[in-house]
């Protein structure tokens, strides 16, 4: 029997293991933490205007949303790989003819498939609870019109609605996917070399703290305004070693209205395929010759 | 020690193909107005606040909030520096977002300056004097904001009613009504802008005024005020009375 040298369907019952894997580790409490964060964050503050109380909705959420993202991405991952060679099962697996390239994908698709899904939750959860929220403080809002005129109610309708739920929101949910994405890469590379679980999440956390800042670096080397050779060296260095995350920090501006277009969301998307592609093959070629 | 060679090596690669694809992919989403465009205030200072402000991430909105929701506890303490130095952590964390500029420039122009103003434990000079500075402070939120987003009507509006209310420039208030107007496209700021300008001392920009007063009339919307001030610019402005309008001066409260 022939054996191919790339099976997607190894690649997919190593990812639902992964899944279960992670489920076992009751990490998905955090769902339920989120729905509360969210529900408190919905009717906290009732002083501000309507316009501010669903923004501050929005933010909680999207935060919320980001911390799940990037602390699942860095810690699941960073806990995959030694849990393995603890519980033996990668011994049991890799004994099999199963290529290492093959189990890191599953890893990868394992992770991002929890997460996924972890954000479609959340994200179903959040528009409910905005869009509840958008219509309670609209019906109070006309309630307390002396005249409704149509002009008035179109007023405030355009008022609440700037900052009510749109589809233009998921799009902002992809972008937190995407970085997310882009992370668990990193994570995984890291593991691939670390010594321990807390060496691969100290260095994930600061290559993702260095990242998000990675964009003022690049420019400024690239506009050549860094003189001393070590800035501008340095500068270099973690422009070239980190990825940008500030290119995934569109929620700022898609809370306030700004609409994700076609192009946007395709620059996103391919920067994101490029960094995921450039780290597993790094993982790879550090895996592959690994003493395991 | 081959396979960790030629991971660095693939690293590096990676690193340098993917700076100008970074670079391209910034300058379209700051286009699309998805990422906010970096300041240039210089390396020290955009290393210190922008690199705080980078370093925060996708929660810089978050942050921007419970900063905004801080600042409205100090405005309900009266602690107007508090107030001052929160708004200002705020607009540098989303500079896109209108509403944080427009209340920051309202608690020092309006509250904070008229708190000082009001202030009885103060003497005259102090008072008028902290108050006035409250308005500029204001008017430098402004501006920044205006910076950071120049088609802003609500900006540019409330730059023209501080102008108007709180600095007393008329003819400033005239240019930020004008660019209201052209923002908008509605009539109504351009007879804002007239009235501005009728109230200027320079005979040219009394003219402005009158021509911008006289589009709102030939438009057919003329309220009171309007007639009475294209009355007072008439005599002011020697117009011919053949070229004057039918209208009489119309009193104070009568109906029209």
């Amino acid at each position: 029997m022939n054996h191919a040298a790339f099976s997607p369907a190894r690649v997919w019952t190593l990812a639902a293991a992964t899944v279960t894997q992670l489920v076992r580790m009751k990490i998905l409490v955090f769902l339920l933490l989120f729905c509360a964060v969210v529900v408190a964050a919905g009717f906290a503050f009732p002083v501000l205007n309507p316009e501010h109380q669903l923004k501050l909705l929005k933010d909680v959420s999207f935060g919320a949303l980001q911390i799940f993202s990037l602390v699942i991405g860095i810690v699941a991952t960073a806990l995959l790989l030694p849990r393995d060679l603890e519980d033996r099962t990668l011994y049991t697996i890799l004994s099999k003819p199963v290529p290492r390239h093959e189990y890191l994908l599953g890893k990868l698709l394992g992770v991002l498939a929890l997460i996924g899904a972890g954000l479609l939750v959340m994200d179903a959860a959040f528009s409910l609870v905005l869009w509840l929220r958008e219509k309670l403080l609209l019906a109070q809002i006309l309630a307390g019109l002396k005249a409704q005129t149509p002009e008035a109610v179109a007023q405030v309708q355009e008022l609440v609605g700037k900052q009510g739920l749109t589809w233009n929101l998921h799009l902002g949910v992809l972008a937190v996917f995407l970085k997310a994405a882009v992370v668990t890469a990193l994570a995984l590379m890291v593991s691939c070399f670390a010594s321990s679980t807390l060496f691969t999440v100290v260095v994930t956390f600061c290559i993702v703290i260095i990242g998000h800042g990675q964009g003022l670096l690049r420019e400024y080397f690239l506009q050549g305004k860094m003189e001393p050779f070590v800035e501008k060296g340095l500068s270099a260095l973690l422009a070239v070693l980190t990825p940008d995350l500030g290119v995934f920090d569109v929620i700022d501006n898609v809370v306030n209205g700004q609409v994700v277009g076609p192009g946007s969301a395709g620059y996103m998307t391919g920067i994101a395929l490029t960094y995921i592609t450039g780290y597993m093959v790094v993982s790879h070629l550090l895996f592959v010759e690994k003493e395991l | 020690m081959k396979r960790p060679l030629q991971a660095l090596l693939v690293l590096l690669l990676l690193g340098t193909l993917k700076l100008p694809l970074e670079q391209a992919a910034t300058a379209h989403l700051r286009a699309e107005k998805l990422l906010t465009p970096r300041v240039d205030l210089g390396l020290r200072e955009n290393l210190g606040q922008m690199g705080f402000a980078a370093s925060l991430g996708g929660l810089r909105s978050l942050v921007a909030s419970i900063t905004y929701l801080r600042a409205c506890g100090a405005w309900e303490n009266v602690r107007w520096g508090a107030v001052d130095s929160l708004f200002q952590l705020t607009t540098r964390l989303q500079p896109r977002y209108t509403h944080y500029w427009d209340e920051a420039a309202w608690h020092m122009a309006w509250n904070a300056s008229s708190h000082y103003l009001n202030n009885e434990k103060l003497n005259p000079a102090l008072r008028e004097k902290l108050s006035y500075e409250h308005v500029l402070r204001g008017r430098d939120i402004l501006l920044e904001g205006l910076r950071m987003i120049p088609d802003d009507a609500r900006l540019w509006h409330t730059l023209a009613e501080l102008y108007e209310r709180r600095d007393i420039q008329p003819a400033k208030a005239a240019e930020c009504y004008l660019k209201v107007g052209e923002l908008t496209g509605n009539l109504r700021f351009r007879r804002l802008a007239g009235y501005q300008y009728a109230k200027a001392a320079d005979r040219a920009l009394q003219l402005k005024g009158y021509e911008l007063l006289m589009e709102s009339y030939r438009a057919n919307q003329r309220p009171p005020s309007l007639i009475n001030t294209i009355k007072d610019l008439e005599l002011a402005l020697s117009i011919p009375a053949m070229l004057r309008i039918p209208e009489a001066r119309v009193a104070p409260g009568a109906v029209r």
